[in-house]
């Protein structure tokens, strides 16, 4: 874990509250110059609002935002200018191409014309997004979203908040958009990603927190996280759509189920049981496949997330 | 970062924006005010030199109203429901610069609409004009003044009622407000209530603007409306700067 006085971006005790209900419960987090952190939680875990109130729209009940030694809670102007964002919603490019669009923000933040110029046509190149660059007729959600990225990666801030970046992005372009945000944390930014795509983002992230009901349920690096599972594989079964699990054997345990996949987490010592399990379910029709594989970090967020008594 | 700069990058993004729908809105513009010389000709079948006075000179003063309570605060509340709103909000740009934007985008709209409008009217009652320079702080003060007010509004309402405000608010300023007319039309109490609110200056130093008589004293006219504007703005910076 990153030493404290090294955070760009330090969070601690923060809460928000709408009426009776806490979104924000407590959280404390920091984030280093040329690390990607990764916030995970299920919809409605706060995760939006967190960011809205680093970015200066919205003021915390209690607690302290710093970013960069500023306090970003008494100077909202000043985390405007220190934080670049990607928002969740599409970036308004709406009526503009998508170099005009990163172009001007680019400049907003404070960039010289040809050092933004240059920038977004690499941004752009390397995004394979040159054919459409200039065209000004409406793009498609994952055209938008990948010139969000780019608006927000011009002219990088010290903190740059990505909100679900990938959501629509087809495969080849996710992955030059993920090596682009973990070229922005080499450059020294330090990246706070909010994502749902918890297999991806494990490839990405330095570190993460998985948020649950306003709160930070879990925060560590990837592997640390994986470890204190306790269990080094995971069964992954996709049931028949009317089969009742059998009784599971001992050394295997259920992890989380969603509609008819189920994840179970096995030991080492376990796995002759585990496929002999799944093989025999599989045999009398209540599995149409399985896979054994090494956990990752899907399980840490089932794990945590399924523990929350109003987790989705 | 500059203030001025925020402002002018904020006005380019929206010309930009607006680049193809510029000669549509412009021509809505100048329909609006043809539609508000002719159509009040059918309501007004004698018309005095003193009503043609009122039409020539009231339409680009109610489009200029209108366009600040009514399309500004429109496009207010869609951008606040598609996240447009935040994004800007979230950028290093002083709060009121995308207010100030908007204006300037949509007074540069308005300008064919209003020099058509007034060469329409002149056409057609034969009136006098005599622009003088203060026409230009009097378009300016009215348009600000009003978008002001729409920003506040559009704010401070959630977004599907903002529309609906936005239409009240058009029909009352349509049908009750003294633009197109003399204030003394108005029962008295009405008048009472107008000379607190700024419409009838605003009509008023448009109109002394554009002829070179004011209908009451200019500097108190100018004063009222100034002061309104400032409190508009003051409401809107206010708004802008609140963070839930």
């Amino acid at each position: 874990m990153a030493p404290a006085n090294a955070a760009t971006l330090a969070i601690s005790n923060l809460t928000k509250s709408y009426g009776t209900v806490r979104a924000n419960d407590g959280i404390s987090l920091d984030v280093a110059a040329g690390e990607v952190f990764g916030l995970l939680g299920p919809n409605g875990a706060g995760k939006t609002t967190l960011v809205k109130q680093i970015l200066g729209l919205l003021k915390p009940d209690t607690g302290t935002i710093t970013i960069g030694g500023v306090d970003a809670v008494a100077d909202p102007a000043a985390a405007r200018l220190l934080c670049s964002y990607q928002p969740q919603a599409s970036a308004p490019v709406d009526g503009v191409s998508a170099r005009e669009a990163v172009e001007i923000v680019g400049a907003i933040r404070g960039g010289s014309r040809r050092a933004v110029r240059e920038r977004a046509q690499v941004l752009l190149q390397s995004l394979d997004l040159s054919d459409i660059a200039d065209r000004t007729i409406p793009m498609s959600g994952g055209m938008a979203r990948l010139t969000g990225f780019c608006m927000a990666a011009v002219v990088p801030g010290r903190v740059v908040v990505l909100d679900e970046p990938t959501n629509d992005v087809d495969p080849l372009r996710r992955r030059a958009l993920w090596q682009q945000i973990r070229r922005l944390a080499d450059d020294g930014a330090a990246v706070l990603l909010v994502t749902h795509n918890v297999l991806e983002a494990e490839r990405c992230v330095d570190r993460l927190a998985i948020v649950a009901g306003g709160a930070v349920l879990a925060a560590g690096p990837p592997g640390l996280l994986k470890a204190q599972l306790g269990a080094p594989l995971r069964l992954e079964c996709t049931l028949d759509a009317e089969a009742v699990i059998p009784p599971l054997p001992s050394g295997v345990t259920q992890a989380a189920r969603t509609g008819r996949r189920l994840l179970c987490s096995v030991q080492h010592s376990d796995v002759s049981k585990a496929v002999a399990w799944a093989q025999a379910a599989q045999a009398n029709g209540m599995l149409t496949e399985f896979s054994l594989t090494a956990a990752s970090l899907e399980d840490v967020y089932a794990k945590w997330v399924d523990s929350q008594p109003s987790a989705a | 970062m500059s203030a001025v700069r925020g402002y002018a990058l904020l006005l380019r993004w929206q010309l930009l924006r607006y680049r193809k729908q510029v000669v549509l809105f412009a021509t809505i513009q100048v329909a609006l005010g043809v539609g508000v010389i002719f159509g009040f000709s059918f309501l007004v079948p004698h018309v005095t030199p003193q009503v043609a006075l009122y039409f020539a000179t009231g339409a680009p003063t109610l489009t200029l109203i209108l366009m600040g309570l009514t399309a500004l605060p429109q496009d207010t509340a869609q951008a606040r429901t598609s996240g447009r709103f935040d994004y800007i909000a979230a950028l290093p740009v002083p709060r009121l610069a995308p207010m100030l934007a908007d204006v300037t985008l949509w007074l540069l709209i308005q300008v064919p609409g209003t020099v058509l409008t007034l060469l329409i009217a002149w056409l057609r009652f034969g009136i006098a004009l005599h622009i003088g320079v203060l026409v230009v702080p009097a378009v300016v003060l009215v348009a600000t003044t009003s978008a002001a007010v729409g920003y506040a509004i559009a704010v401070a309402l959630p977004p599907a009622a903002t529309a609906q405000v936005a239409s009240f608010v058009s029909i009352v300023l349509l049908l009750f407000s003294p633009i197109n007319f003399p204030l003394e039309r108005l029962p008295m109490w009405l008048q009472d209530i107008h000379r607190g609110l700024p419409v009838t200056y605003m009509a008023d130093i448009m109109r002394g603007g554009l002829t070179g008589h004011y209908g009451v004293n200019a500097m108190l006219a100018f004063t009222i409306v100034v002061a309104w504007c400032a409190a508009g703005l003051a409401v809107s910076a206010r708004a802008a700067n609140r963070r839930g």
